[in-house]
């Protein structure tokens, strides 16, 4: 796991002198965090008047927000949407830029484009896109003469939004799903080529399993990533009284904290997302084993 | 017969495969396309539906300086904060992935696993402790909060430095050993040249990720326009100028064209880069 | 990009914890003098009048008064980041529903002590605007300027639809009558201009005005319960206007207009205070502005006056009562008044030329004469976050399948559940 040299003499002193930073990184911010959200999360505190102590009071009101439970099930069902959408699309898009012949490197580079982009901007750009008369998309529909979508309506603001963040996150997975691609022999094609094989049981037997640990990489960053959801939000469903029409945890948490100033509130909400993204990776570690194949 | 192999998978591309990259390409350069033209149109015309501008106009760039003065303090800001964050993660990360690729010493395994277990706690937890902290201390409303934790390094970068420098043969070091290199001689003269491409790919992941950012400046610089950074002030404008499609679209393409430009002049390395953060 | 997953400095939990139990404080009695900061929210239009009127300021006291304006959208956050800062300002704008929250929070510094020495300072001010600010233990800010609720509407429009321009005899029935006339329609069926735009998510505007002119309340008497769904009379109206009529626009139409579609020309009548004249004195169509119509329990607006407030633990509060006297003075009141964007509390000016002779020329005496039917907005602890989930739960309003009773039902009881729990 770490290397093999044996500090010498003054090598010792370098060494911890270079590893400080990630020392006091690791205890000063992330365990120090954890540590003081769990404290802030038993009080009640809004940053003008003291802090008063109530216990699990926040977790045995979250328990029963119906805003907070409908938000966490929005988290879920948004990264139980938008996962697959990725991980299948940025595969679909390497496979097909692994197919390309001249021209490879335009196309990667303008499938790229989006993930470079900031998400702000990109939600900007969709408001405009799925605005409800004028929008680009009406347009093109009405133009066909189909009936129009109202897309950041209520039924459809959930698809919409997932569809824009999937747009902008695709690019990059396809780009390291691509590295994996290449990075398989070409020999085991060959071999499969000889016996006679279908292109599919080659994506099957050979593909599939020898890029599974970039495809476990890419579906483990997409998860977090989904489960800790934004900045689209914020830019394609914040409502004029600054409450979402497709609140995430995330948002919550900002809403609570940094509007109402709920500290406690809002840093049992962080806690509660931290426990649930925990569990899910404990779950993805589990499964690691039994669907990745390394060598 | 592999050259034969390697050949025919070089030859130019099926029609069917055409297509498909020509609607891709359609789908991803779409939205920026409309992005552009809508903000060459004149107001009048924002609601025409045309994708080709019929009157074509810079009044909405024009516009952009005088009644969005502090978009160049915003973007300025972006870039300040960004590479910031983007040095300090490159060098400590750099650092304790040099360490922990070279050296054995008591501690290091418990120390490495620590620092990648600390990988799955999500950075919000520490969103209210922090500005917490840097409220009781004065520091909420300056720019500070946004880079300082950068030098803190990071699970991620060293992760991914530590992996690359693995596959740095470690006779190297060791043979520098013997000619007397210190400790961070090794790291300046062998390891940082060496792992270069690493670096960028860190680098360009910082750069990126903070740019986009924007609810950590959404918090700490809410509406102080000339401290705060390109997203918070594109959020603001679209509520302010809600429905001037024609402007706001001007302010989106300045923010999306500094990036943009960066991206297309360094897209090798920024694409081999990041294709390597894939690779176990 | 993977998100950044760069540690982050945390704060070190005892000290965080340490920090919990101490409350830092300063102020006391400074003489008037040096640097104050002032916070207003508005846009940059008013940003400048501010800063105008505090280089006058500063020539007439020597004070330099450092005046901040924000977005609405952000003002609240950036007021909060200043508390959390240990840096609130002097002074800064209050919106009068919201001072309960403030005041109860014990985050703001009473400003009787300073009245009692100037007992004449008051006079002339309209008590409608002083209730909001007067506490059992005096008074904690006073108001700078207020609105009424008045019908603006687009004179080109009426023309063209040849309808009569709104007058005091309108009754709500009229209205609709005029609104559903002035909701046009293109060759293919799509609607290209509406009647009216209802922004059934803001209190003030029309929602409690309507409520009021059909005899309900917002509130119970002990502001413990939210009112607003014992009378559906003027909810049913507003709900058959969006689906029946289709003379309101609802919520995602709206927004790929802006906020404000009497602004882009796109609606016919639009309901708000007197902050809106300056930016509508440039457009392109001719418009005025009329009395709100009648209900069956008679004409009914609302009052709403913006405050300024001082900071409890702020460090030149001194300099900041001088702010507050200048504005307040008959010398800044004037200079408000021209400016345009809201009514002098002082009646003397509000009846002077200084605020009847605006460059636009419309009906001023609409504004002064609502004073007589006004009612005032609630105030109470826990306004902001009532307001806002009621205001979100009705977003469901829009919506063609949902009963317009379940829409109150449900955002009464959302609007319930929130002042239960800020109340706390």
């Amino acid at each position: 796991m770490t290397g093999t040299l044996k500090p010498l003499g003054a090598e010792r002193v370098w060494l911890w002198a270079m590893l400080a930073p990630t020392i006091l990184g690791i205890i000063f911010g992330t365990a120090g965090s954890l540590v003081a959200s769990g404290a802030i999360s038993l009080l009640k505190w809004d940053l003008i008047n003291p802090a008063s102590w109530v216990g699990l009071g926040n977790y045995s009101q979250l328990a029963v927000d119906p805003k907070f439970l409908a938000s966490i099930r929005v988290t879920l069902e948004f990264t139980a949407l938008y996962v697959p959408l990725c991980i299948v699309g940025s595969l679909a898009l390497a496979l097909l830029l692994n197919r390309g012949g001249h021209g490879q490197g335009f196309f990667r580079t303008m499938v790229f484009a989006p993930s470079i982009t900031s998400a702000v901007a990109i939600g900007l750009i969709f408001n405009w896109i799925y605005a409800k008369d004028e929008g680009l998309l009406n347009r093109m529909i009405a133009a066909v003469g189909l009936p129009t979508v109202n897309w950041l309506g209520d039924r459809n603001i959930f698809f919409s939004v997932t569809i824009a963040n999937v747009w902008g996150a695709l690019g990059e997975g396809a780009i390291i799903l691509l590295a994996g691609l290449k990075s398989v022999p070409a020999t085991y094609y060959e071999a499969a080529t000889i016996d006679g094989a279908s292109a599919r049981k080659k994506f099957f037997s050979i593909t599939l399993p020898l890029i599974s640990p970039a495809i476990f990489f890419q579906v483990i960053i997409a998860t977090v990533n989904a489960l800790q959801a934004f900045e689209y939000i914020y830019m394609l469903t914040r409502r004029t009284q600054g409450e979402s029409a497709m609140a995430t945890v995330v948002y919550m948490v900002y809403r609570n904290g940094f509007r109402w100033f709920s500290m406690g509130l809002a840093s049992a909400q962080a806690m509660i997302l931290a426990v649930v993204i925990i569990a899910l990776m404990v779950v993805y570690f589990r499964l690691e084993k039994k669907l990745v194949t390394y060598d | 017969m592999i050259d034969k192999i390697a050949r025919r998978r070089r030859r130019p591309a099926s029609v069917p495969v055409y297509l498909a990259l020509a609607i891709v390409l359609v789908v991803t350069a779409g939205p920026f396309l409309w992005m552009l033209s809508t903000s060459l149109k004149p107001q009048a015309d924002q609601y025409d539906g045309r994708f080709i501008p019929a009157r074509l106009t810079l009044r909405n760039y024009e516009r952009l300086i005088s009644s969005a003065p502090y978009l160049l303090d915003e973007v300025l800001n972006s870039f300040e904060i960004s590479l910031l964050n983007t040095a300090g993660q490159v060098v400590t990360c750099a650092m304790a992935g040099f360490i922990f690729a070279v050296f054995r010493f008591k501690g290091s395994k418990l120390l490495f696993g620590l620092l990648l277990a600390t990988f799955v706690i999500p950075p919000q937890v520490a969103l209210i402790p922090n500005f917490i902290f840097f409220s009781k201390i004065g520091l909420v409303g300056t720019k500070l909060p946004l880079w300082i934790t950068a030098f803190l390094g990071g699970a991620y970068g060293t992760f991914l430095l530590r992996q690359y420098y693995t596959s740095i043969p470690i006779e190297l070091a060791e043979a520098g050993r013997m000619d007397g290199v210190t400790l961070p001689g090794m790291f300046f003269r062998i390891y940082l040249p060496l792992g270069k491409p690493a670096l960028s790919a860190l680098a360009i992941i910082t750069f990126t990720g903070t740019w986009n950012d924007l609810i950590r400046p959404l918090i700490y610089l809410p509406s102080q326009q000339k401290l705060t950074t390109l997203t918070v002030g594109l959020s603001l404008y679209q509520a302010t100028y809600s429905g001037q499609w024609t402007f706001l679209m001007a302010c989106a393409v300045l923010s999306v064209f500094p990036i943009l430009l960066i991206f297309f002049v360094a897209q090798k390395q920024i694409i081999e880069g990041v294709a390597l953060t894939g690779i176990k | 990009m993977p998100k950044k997953r760069s540690l982050s400095l945390a704060a070190l939990c005892c000290a965080v914890a340490c920090c919990a139990l101490l409350s830092v404080s300063c102020g006391g009695g400074k003489k008037a003098a040096g640097t104050i900061k002032v916070l207003n929210w508005g846009n940059e239009q008013e940003g400048k009048v501010w800063t105008d009127l505090a280089a006058d300021f500063q020539k007439k006291t020597g004070i330099k008064a450092e005046v901040e304006t924000a977005e609405w959208s952000v003002y609240w956050d950036k007021i909060n980041t200043l508390y959390a800062a240990n840096t609130p300002p002097e002074v800064f704008a209050m919106d009068a529903p919201l001072f309960m929250d403030w005041y109860t929070r014990d985050a703001l510094a009473s400003v009787q002590p300073y009245l009692d020495k100037d007992k004449a300072f008051l006079d002339g001010v309209y008590p409608q605007t002083l209730a909001a600010y007067k506490t059992d233990k005096g008074y904690f800010g006073l108001p700078r300027d207020f609105q009424t609720i008045v019908l603006f509407y687009n004179k080109d429009m009426f023309d063209a639809a040849k309808v009569k321009y709104p007058d005091a005899s309108w009754t709500y029935d009229d209205f609709r009558a005029a609104a559903k006339k002035l909701t046009l329609k293109s060759a293919a069926g799509k609607i290209t201009q509406w009647g009216y735009q209802a922004d059934m998510y803001d209190i003030e505007g029309n929602m409690s005005e309507a409520v009021w002119a059909y005899g309900g309340e917002i509130m119970n008497a002990d502001m413990t319960k939210t009112a607003l769904g014992v009378k559906m009379d003027s909810w049913k109206l507003f709900s058959e206007m969006v689906h029946v009529d289709k003379s309101i626009p609802d919520t995602d139409t709206l927004a790929q207009y802006g906020t404000d579609a009497f602004l882009a020309g796109k609606v016919a009548m639009i309901s708000f205070g007197h902050w809106m004249v300056p930016t509508y004195q440039d457009v392109a169509f001719k418009w005025d502005v009329a009395p709100l119509p009648k209900g069956p329990a008679g004409r009914a607006t609302s009052i709403n006056s913006a405050g300024f407030v001082m900071a409890k633990n702020c460090k030149n509060p001194d300099a900041g009562w001088e702010w507050i006297k200048y504005v307040l003075s008959k010398e800044g009141q004037t200079r408000l008044a021209q400016l345009g964007f809201a009514i002098p509390i002082r009646k003397e000016v509000a009846e002077s030329a200084a605020f009847l002779d605006q460059k636009v020329k419309i009906d001023q005496k609409v504004f002064l004469d609502a004073v007589q039917y006004a009612h005032m907005k609630p105030v109470f602890r826990g306004y902001d976050q009532w307001s806002s989930a009621f205001g979100d739960a009705m977003s469901a309003f829009y919506k063609p399948d949902v009963k317009v009773e379940k829409v109150i039902a449900d955002a009464v009881a959302a609007a319930d559940a929130a002042l239960a729990k800020a109340a706390k």
